[in-house]
């Protein structure tokens, strides 16, 4: 992610437009604040534009689907490693067409948590961020500063399995290696019942269920969602009596259970498929821990079922994996 | 000890809510075989009767906790009996990975339970039922998911 890597990258860019691709999503920079947006250029003279750093956070896919929908050309998407699990994933779920995105690796070397930047930093005075090797050079109006990568990083890109994409058409930057540890889920789980339960509902008390981690999510594309009621037909015909028994799971009210219902349920339905980008966790106002519940999820996936995620065979379609026991840890 | 006092003795104790949900084709039958055999088991248990046990929905589940019930059953045909050929696959694996989760987030994932009984085992969905039962008893009421807003 450093400016060879960006050149490089403006480079492709160019050539992409000239040929067959419709538009690029790429990253570009914010205007108010040292933030990074995702921007659909369409034209050569955008290319200028382009930024790619550590703050280059957002994942693309989302923006993919909906790409895909209103065009019907080929289009190219710049994809970290997380970006491009989650980009398969959803070819595999028959979201993406293959044949209609290209895909531009990049070998991540991990992000910086925005909510740490800004403990040290004000906002408006960050002109650029820029990284090299380890460390972070951080350009504000009056110095230049360096600060090694490891007090910046977003938590969740410690624990990333394939830094470098798997999936691709052209890959910028070194092969990187990453691995699998739940050592956090593992702190989490000798914790008593007693402790855990006051830990989440503590944590989940915050929780004001404004459903970003929602919207936010690349895999929580039903048009209707089960905690939603409003989807349902209303029309001003609909007497009273018949609006209140419409089935409705989750109330309006915003207390610990309800909002541990809620995580719950979203997070059950990522059994298999969660790639680990970390953006429910960033869309998070409150800064609750979802990423743990996703990891806690993805740990029992691979050691009570031993379903690799990332396979070409979705976990609910595999029907011979199932355990044993009820449960196999013995709790 | 006169019937009275007797009586009064067993309001005071503690008498658990299961809610149970019988697939349509062999657990419900095998409730009804219980019943039409005259096999005695706890009034505790009521039972909700469902197409699949693969359409129960981790969301039902965590409603009948949400409502104040005990204890969940989930029971449904033995693996490769399933009158849809793979319901109780999907009910497994929801099941499993919902106790995990309840485990985790430090609920008692005990209070969750998937049996599976065939129409003929009308004997053992009643045994099962007892002891399921006893274990809640045992485990006292709860009160972790309820309304209220509980610490501990």
């Amino acid at each position: 992610m450093d400016e060879n890597t960006l050149k490089k990258l403006k480079e492709k860019c160019r050539e992409m437009l000239k040929e067959d691709v419709e538009v690029i999503i790429v990253y570009t920079r914010k205007e108010s604040e040292p933030k990074e947006i995702l921007t659909v250029i369409e034209s050569p003279d955008e290319i200028e534009k382009i930024t790619l750093s550590p703050l280059s956070a957002n994942n693309p896919a989302k923006h993919l689907i909906h790409e895909l929908k209103n065009r019907s050309g080929k289009i190219g998407v710049v994809a970290k490693g997380c970006d491009s699990r989650a980009i398969k994933q959803l070819i595999n779920e028959g979201k993406i067409d293959r044949e209609r995105v290209h895909i531009i690796g990049i070998s991540c070397p991990g992000i910086i948590d925005y909510r740490k930047l800004i403990t040290k930093f004000k906002p408006s005075e960050v002109k650029k961020v820029t990284l090299s090797g380890d460390t972070v050079l951080v350009q504000t109006v009056n110095d230049e500063q360096r600060i090694p990568l490891d007090k910046l990083i977003y938590e969740n890109c410690l624990y990333c399995t394939h830094p470098t994409p798997q999936e691709y058409d052209s890959l910028l930057g070194e092969v990187r290696e990453g691995r699998r540890d739940f050592s956090d889920i593992e702190e989490l789980e000798k914790m008593s019942q007693e402790e855990r339960w006051n830990y989440w509902i503590g944590e989940l008390e915050k929780c004001i269920r404004c459903f970003a981690c929602r919207n936010a999510c690349p895999f929580c594309y039903c048009t209707e969602c089960l905690v939603d009621p409003t989807d349902l037909a209303i029309s001003p015909m609909s007497p009273a009596e018949e609006k209140a028994s419409y089935p409705r799971f989750l109330g309006k009210t915003v207390n610990a259970q309800d909002n541990l219902f809620y995580h719950l349920l979203r997070v059950i339905h990522h059994a298999g498929r969660c790639v680990g980008c970390g953006e429910c966790e960033r869309a998070c106002p409150m800064d609750i821990p979802l990423r743990k519940l996703e990891r806690k999820l993805e740990k029992e996936v691979i050691e009570v079922f031993g379903y690799i995620p990332d396979g070409d065979v979705p976990f609910l379609a595999r029907l011979d994996i199932l355990p044993e026991k009820e449960t196999t840890s013995g709790r | 000890m006169s019937e009275s006092c007797d009586r009064s003795n067993q309001l005071d104790q503690f008498e658990p809510k299961i809610i149970a949900f019988a697939c349509n084709w062999c657990s419900y039958a095998g409730a009804d075989l219980a019943g039409t055999s005259r096999i005695q088991y706890s009034p505790n248990v009521r039972i909700i009767r469902v197409m699949c046990s693969g359409m129960v929905n981790p969301a039902m589940i965590l409603y009948a906790f949400r409502k104040g019930a005990d204890g969940v059953v989930v029971a449904g045909c033995h693996p490769g009996d399933c009158h849809y050929n793979v319901g109780n696959y999907y009910a497994k694996k929801r099941i499993v990975l919902l106790k995990e989760m309840l485990d985790f987030i430090g609920f008692e994932s005990d209070r969750l339970k998937l049996l599976w009984a065939s129409a003929a085992e009308g004997k053992k969905f009643a045994e099962e039922m007892i002891d399921f039962v006893e274990k809640i008893r045992r485990l006292g009421p709860q009160k972790k998911m309820l309304s209220i807003p509980y610490r501990i």
